[in-house]
């Protein structure tokens, strides 16, 4: 059997494309952690951002005021959740779980008309590049502008983290809210911004997937993806770098195990679907085993609140 | 350049409570200055006012002749004024540099460069690229104290700041300040220890429940003259009474060794003494000699062989803290809030953890809170602890009531034998002087104590006989009368 070599390219591409919407999510929520705020709401705002994308594409038809939308939705839903921990100061955890049970209930009112609605082609760049290189034709060309800024994102993050006053600040936070304070840091702003910039790219990972991945509306279709997200986010240890690892082997195994499937090997279904899961929270904790390096990482105030004392 | 601080007419009143009652004071640079008072005096509030935490209800502050109106602690950074707190303001998981770096509009190398300076001119030496959580406690207080002096600071406040540091650190520290002084920062140094003010300051300003008690010249002062205005009565000087010497052992420790796998900890080697009814051993050393190795091996949270313990006559090396409390032990670790005490649990609660058998705390797996209450409020008035809610949680006690409560739950047993660790340790001189007392008492009482301490006042007041740990190592048993401070300080060191 010969394998054509622009297949694997083909796959290795397919695998990049399902694991952007979780780098997407993750890489805000890390933002959002770091500065000390635990918003476990990040599959009610991707599936809020998914229904707003599509529904914005198909009612104006322009995919540019769809994809923005779908960012102003996320930030929109992300300041109830700031707005009721940082202002009224409520538990974390519990705004964040109502967070996802609201957004997944508006998302499928909302989306009740927009089911069986096709969707609208995205355009992919570099479309001309894919064939001139073999292999790596496929994988670096003809995907779409939210693809390459995802793979950037990562890396954006981490310089922002380590190199920028800002990304310093936000670590500060995250560390010690009550020193920061002290330090005429403006802790509740800081945390606001922090919380309403993981909800504009967890609303951008929503409009991927409605848009461009699977571009129709599907109830509930975020499927769990905004909790691997979270998850990613915690076994990388608040490393963006190791978000995109582990956002790349969840990838892989979810389009592997399809093939799988397809052709027929004899391992139960469930055993496949469940594997990508195991698998990468098991990859992430072995390289993320170093307990130095998780103390110095994890934000030592997360989801914990804050409020000034005087 | 002078500089001139003035607080004039200052209020801050809390729910229940006057934390500053109309305070003026003047300071002048050149000086430094101390701000004496018990723990709870307002000097904190103080303060915290100065340097922009605290906003107060009443009053003016003037640098220079300037009205300042402090709002946030940026208005106090913007207007020279630095202060390092009692309770860090460090971010553990940063590196030194990026916590310097954090409130500087400094560029990267210029920054380095100055706190480089900084550092070779006041002979301070720290890697400014490790985390600070690595750091010391006396390396942490360095960082803070360069972060106030990259603004080149007019005022210079520091907040108790010996509370964590050794002595050699606590030298370091005076001798820094003093070079500060003459270089014309005024310096503010909050403290309630008589001894440092007498070494270090100028003036000093006594405050008690929120009120300027006096000031007044150094040279114009003593300890004696210092403890009385902060405390508000005379202080009864405490004198032992000689126990009658009996030869009834109670307790005897008969070669006991402890080896831990933690490179943190001290072994212990071939420790050997025993206490007699009614006595009090004091065990003296610098401290990390092994101190609270031996507390933990003595009250069972280090469990040692059977026979190296035998305490009434019965083996009890293997015995965890709970069983040997059935043996009427009793324990005060030296850690209020993480060991002694939980502090979100409300004080009859924490008089409940220590349950021994005949307490009738509990009945059949339910809880009896009304005779833990009854109990509770018994400790509250018979140890003098000051607040009348039994239901407050422990973390809202200052250090010495937390200390008389748990000293006072130890004591529900009636117990032969009472092992402290540190009982004094961060306390104002009233409460230590309460806590002396009941010492003292429980040794009339035919009872005796093991105290572990490294106060050497304290050991020499309270004792009967006493031993110093060097290096996991106790040196031969004295008789109290025949040693004196210095002597303790050159076995201390390590020196036979």
């Amino acid at each position: 059997m010969i394998i054509d070599i622009n297949f694997i390219g083909l796959i290795i591409a397919s695998i990049m494309a399902s694991a952007v919407p979780l780098i997407l999510a993750s890489c805000g929520e890390l933002i959002t952690e770091r500065s000390g705020v635990l918003n476990l709401g990040v599959e009610g705002m991707m599936i809020i951002g998914a229904i707003s994308g599509f529904a914005l594409m198909t009612v104006t038809g322009s995919l540019i005021i769809a994809i923005f939308g779908a960012m102003l939705a996320g930030v929109l839903i992300s300041t109830i959740f700031a707005f009721l921990t940082q202002t009224l100061i409520t538990n974390h955890v519990a705004t964040g779980l109502a967070l996802t049970i609201f957004g997944i209930g508006i998302s499928a009112m909302i989306g009740k008309n927009f089911v069986g609605i096709p969707g609208k082609e995205f355009p992919v760049l570099f479309e001309n590049l894919k064939d001139t290189i073999p292999l790596i034709g496929p994988i670096l060309f003809g995907h779409s502008i939210v693809f390459y800024f995802a793979f950037a994102l990562p890396f954006m993050t981490n310089y922002f983290l380590k190199k920028t006053k800002i990304g310093l600040i936000v670590r500060a936070v995250g560390d010690s809210p009550v020193s920061a304070s002290n330090q005429g840091i403006k802790v509740r702003l800081v945390r606001y911004l922090c919380i309403l910039y993981g909800g504009a790219m967890s609303g951008l990972a929503g409009a991927y997937l409605s848009m461009i991945y699977t571009p129709q509306w599907i109830e509930n279709m975020t499927g769990g993806r905004g909790w691997i997200a979270l998850a990613l986010v915690v076994f990388s240890t608040w490393n963006p770098i190791k978000i995109l690892i582990g956002a790349m082997i969840f990838g892989g195994l979810t389009i592997i195990q399809f093939h799988m499937q397809a052709i027929g090997v004899r391992i139960p279904v469930q055993f496949l679907t469940a594997l990508p899961y195991i698998v990468t929270i098991i990859v992430l904790v072995v390289i993320s085993r170093d307990s130095r390096k998780i103390r110095l990482s994890t934000p030592s105030s997360l989801g914990k609140s804050f409020h000034k004392d005087n | 350049m002078n500089t001139n601080l003035k607080i004039s007419n200052v209020t801050k009143i809390y729910p229940g409570c006057v934390a500053n009652d109309n305070v003026s004071l003047e300071f002048n640079s050149g000086k430094i200055y101390a701000l004496l008072g018990e723990n709870g005096a307002g000097k904190s509030t103080l303060v915290k006012i100065l340097s922009g935490v605290i906003i107060p209800d009443e009053g003016e502050i003037y640098l220079n002749k300037n009205n300042l109106k402090l709002n946030s602690p940026l208005d106090a950074k913007k207007n020279d004024i630095g202060m390092v707190f009692q309770h860090f303001n460090l971010f553990e998981t940063l590196s030194v540099f990026e916590n310097l770096i954090i409130d500087s509009d400094e560029q990267r190398e210029s920054l380095r460069e100055k706190i480089d300076l900084i550092m070779k001119k006041y002979n301070f030496s720290i890697d400014l690229d490790i985390p600070v959580l690595n750091l010391s406690a006396g390396q942490k207080q360095k960082v803070e104290i360069i972060r106030c002096l990259i603004r080149n600071p007019k005022v210079l406040i520091m907040d108790e700041p010996t509370s964590v540091l050794t002595e050699q650190e606590t030298s370091e520290l005076f001798l820094s300040l003093k070079k500060f002084s003459e270089e014309g920062i005024l310096i503010i140094y909050i403290t309630h220890k008589l001894k440092e003010v007498m070494q270090l300051c100028d003036e000093v300003a006594v405050m008690r429940r929120g009120k300027l008690v006096s000031v007044s010249e150094i040279k114009n002062e003593n300890i004696e003259s210092l403890a009385n205005k902060m405390v508000g009565q005379n202080l009864k000087t405490i004198k032992k009474k000689k126990a009658k010497t009996s030869s009834d052992q109670l307790i005897k420790i008969t070669n006991l060794n402890f080896t831990s796998e933690d490179p943190f900890e001290t072994n212990l080697m071939d420790i050997n003494f025993s206490v007699n009814r009614g006595e009090c051993l004091g065990i003296a050393g610098i401290s990390g000699n092994g101190q609270s190795e031996l507390f933990q091996v003595l009250s069972g949270e280090i469990i040692s062989e059977k026979n190296s313990i035998e305490f009434n006559n019965s083996y009890i090396g293997n015995l965890n803290p709970q069983e040997r409390r059935e043996y009427l032990m009793a324990f005060s670790p030296e850690d209020r809030l993480e060991q002694a005490a939980i502090p979100q649990m409300k004080i009859f609660e924490n008089v409940a953890l220590n349950n021994f058998k005949s307490s009738n705390f509990f009945n059949n797996g339910l809880i009896n809170e009304n005779k833990i209450k009854e109990h509770s409020k018994k400790i509250i008035s018979d140890f003098n602890v000051n607040t009348d809610n039994i239901e407050l949680k422990s973390q809202f006690l200052s250090g010495g009531n937390l200390q008389k409560l748990i000293i006072g739950r130890e004591l529900i047993t009636s117990p032969d034998l009472l092992i402290c660790f540190n009982p004094t340790w961060g306390l104002d001189v009233g409460a230590i002087n309460y806590i002396h007392e009941t010492l003292i008492k429980i040794n009339e009482q035919n009872k005796s104590i093991i105290l572990i301490s490294t106060d050497t006042d304290e050991l020499l007041k309270l004792s009967d006989k006493i031993s110093v740990i060097h290096k996991g190592k106790l040196s031969k048993i004295m008789n109290a009368e025949e040693v004196t401070s210095e002597k303790l300080g050159i076995l201390m060191g390590g020196a036979n």
